[in-house]
């Protein structure tokens, strides 16, 4: 089943925590809601299980307006991120819970019942804790109980709050491949919520990144990446360098500052991978000090300083051992990708100038 | 080898304290309860059982017992619904709602007394019109109830306020979207988890309200065999110097008082148990804790 979610506001009292979101949500897609903490993806998971209430807006759920269908009716699986397990049932009891509460005349018997969950227990591969209680599993076990037990009454929806957030990094990798997998085999819609890029990133069909209250971009994870939409996308999902810069045309100078206030002043970004150092002065490179260098596992970060600031750049190893760079020495920042911004608005400046290196 | 503890006191001064402690226990609190039992006894067995079974003594008993029935359904209601709003939405007056909720803990139980005479009696604000539809409220069951209710408000939901929104919305939440009612969530989710702190309550409020004397003396007008409660015979008999009745009295009321301790001690023990599951790290993966059982 599809969502869509039209013009959704919400406030709680002066504080605008959703500001006119739109957002389209077809059968079948995994979509990951990312944004740091306070930027509203909480309540827009919330809105669309029905247990927040929009200021303005509507929620579609399959093309039919659900904006004021109680919870119960709309017939989503929501996980909570501490999984809210019913502590006072067995797991076998927590798992039943949704299924022993239908009106009489839709309760299954207690044979389909025992059935369903056992076979529910096996696909979290759980059936072994049948009787044990929330209190006695860890947390991952929990979790895939919670999963379960929202699985029961086979839900159009499936919605995650931050699901892995309290788990370590360990569990966390494992869990995520997993409900990658379980997302593949039941043909529904899922939504998550995370403010981890790396999971967004490794886990989503299509990432919806937020702040502060509105959608900066929607796209698939390549996307988000490599093309971020706006300097917050650039900045949230991964490193970026900063370079202020001047726009003329289609050219876009880098490294020369303009006057404050100007309307030509941009800021370019630059993926710290995107930068290779060179030994040799060049029109398209800077001048830069290195200032640090320490190897992080695969990749050997080199910090460089050029005019009082400090940049980042990413080597292989391989190119490290090539350069063998040592720390003190001047060397060239050659830029292989970049975008400009002014603003917010991303500038169509694919030549680019490095103003001062020359 | 127990590690040994270095910023401890030094054992005179440990001495100290557990010898001033429990000296006050005995003075103030065991050598009372032991006197009470000793001059219930003083003539036998018989004249104290003959002194229970007196007909006013046992209309007093019948009294204390209906007003606590009464009076604890009642708490129930309001206890329940004053910690769910408290726990679970924001309103305009909720702080004023919790300060109002600790009023009676404050107010003399005296001067509660006063307030429902004031009300309800024959000069109060309502008594004209009480008077004209014969409605009898001070100096019967209905003013006792009432006095008791004031008295008693406060036990249930304290205990319950707290415990509620420690346990927050989630379960509710959960239980909600997997399709159950309002009325479902309640009995198959809320209830289950509050149990035991609403237990705890119960048996403060009911200890209170069997043994409650000033306001209930208040509106009582001491008739006997008709509006006297257990504590208000016992003072009635002392002044008769009729101490062997005095005192079987009071030994029931004793009773009930130990009873409610066994019981408030072996709730407490499973409240804490709760309390333990509930806060159980929850948040970091622990295998210690799986592997277990």
């Amino acid at each position: 089943m599809s969502i869509e979610v039209k013009n959704i506001s919400k406030r709680f009292g002066n504080f605008v925590a959703l500001d006119d979101v739109s957002l389209e949500i077809p059968t079948g897609e995994l979509v990951a809601l990312l944004g740091p903490s306070g930027c509203g993806k909480t309540t827009l998971l919330r809105i669309i299980a029905g247990m927040e209430s929009a200021s303005a807006g509507t929620v579609m759920f399959h093309g039919e307006e659900a904006t004021n269908v109680p919870t119960r009716e709309r017939q989503v699986g929501f996980v909570f991120q501490h999984y809210a397990l019913f502590r006072h049932m067995s797991v076998f009891e927590n798992v039943a819970f949704g299924l022993r509460v239908k009106p009489r005349g839709e309760r299954p018997s207690e044979k389909q019942i025992r059935e369903r969950v056992m076979h529910l227990l096996s696909l979290v591969q759980l059936e072994w804790l049948a009787d044990r209680y929330p209190s006695q599993l860890s947390g991952g076990q929990r979790q895939r109980i919670a999963l379960a037990r929202a699985l029961a009454v086979e839900p159009k929806v499936l919605l995650l709050d931050e699901p892995f957030g309290a788990l370590d990094t360990q569990v966390r990798k494992e869990l995520r491949r997993w409900l990658r997998h379980l997302h593949d085999e039941m043909h529904i819609a899922s939504v998550f919520v995370t403010h981890d890029q790396e999971e967004a990133l490794e886990v989503a069909d299509r990432v919806v990144v937020m702040n502060k209250g509105h959608i900066e971009q929607i796209g698939s994870p390549d996307e988000v990446y490599s093309a971020p939409a706006t300097p917050f996308v650039y900045r949230f999902l991964g490193n970026v360098n900063v370079f202020r810069s001047r726009v003329h045309g289609t050219w876009a100078e880098i490294d020369r500052a303009p006057e404050p206030g100007s309307k030509d002043e941009a800021l370019a970004f630059v993926r710290p991978h995107d930068i290779d150092i060179q030994r040799e002065a060049s029109a398209d490179a800077l001048a830069a000090r290195i200032v640090h260098i320490q190897a992080i596992g695969p990749q050997v970060r080199v910090e460089v300083e050029h005019q009082g600031e400090i940049f980042e750049v990413d080597l292989t190893r391989e190119r490290h051992e090539q350069l063998a760079l040592a720390e003190g020495e001047t060397v060239w920042l050659r830029p292989r990708a970049l975008r400009v911004f002014q603003g917010e608005q991303l500038v169509d400046a694919q030549t680019f100038d490095l103003g001062a290196g020359i | 080898m127990t590690p040994r503890r270095v910023n401890t006191e030094s054992w005179p001064v440990r001495l100290l304290l557990c010898v001033l402690a429990l000296g006050f226990l005995f003075f103030f609190l065991g050598l009372p309860l032991l006197s009470v039992f000793v001059e219930a006894f003083k003539q036998g067995f018989g004249p104290y059982f003959e002194a229970l079974c007196d007909a006013d003594t046992r209309s007093a008993i019948t009294l204390t017992l209906v007003i606590a029935v009464m009076v604890l359904p009642l708490n129930i209601l309001f206890g329940l619904s004053a910690a769910w709003a408290i726990a679970r939405f924001d309103f305009r007056g909720k702080s004023l709602l919790i300060t109002l909720i600790d009023l009676p803990f404050a107010v003399s139980p005296v001067v509660a007394g006063l307030l429902f005479i004031l009300i309800f009696g024959r000069q109060g604000f309502l008594g004209d019109w009480l008077g004209a539809h014969d409605i009898k409220i001070i100096f019967a069951l209905p003013g006792m109830v009432l006095a008791t209710m004031f008295v008693t408000v406060p036990y249930i939901a304290r205990e319950l306020i707290p415990l509620m929104q420690a346990q927050g919305r989630d379960e509710e939440e959960a239980a909600v979207s997997l399709g159950a009612s309002g009325l479902q969530m309640f009995w198959r989710v809320t209830l289950p988890n509050i149990k035991w702190g609403l237990l705890y309550g119960v048996i403060l409020a009911n200890a209170r309200a069997m043994g409650e004397f000033g306001a209930v003396s208040v509106v009582s007008g001491h008739i006997r065999g008709m509006t006297n409660t257990l504590p208000l015979h016992v003072e009635i008999l002392y002044n008769e110097y009729n101490s062997v009745g005095a005192f079987a009295a009071a030994s029931v009321l004793a009773l009930l008082a130990l009873v409610t301790l066994v019981a408030k001690t072996i709730v407490e023990w499973r409240m804490a148990r709760e309390i333990a599951m509930l806060s159980a790290d929850l948040s970091i993966e622990n295998p210690a804790v799986a592997a277990k059982s």
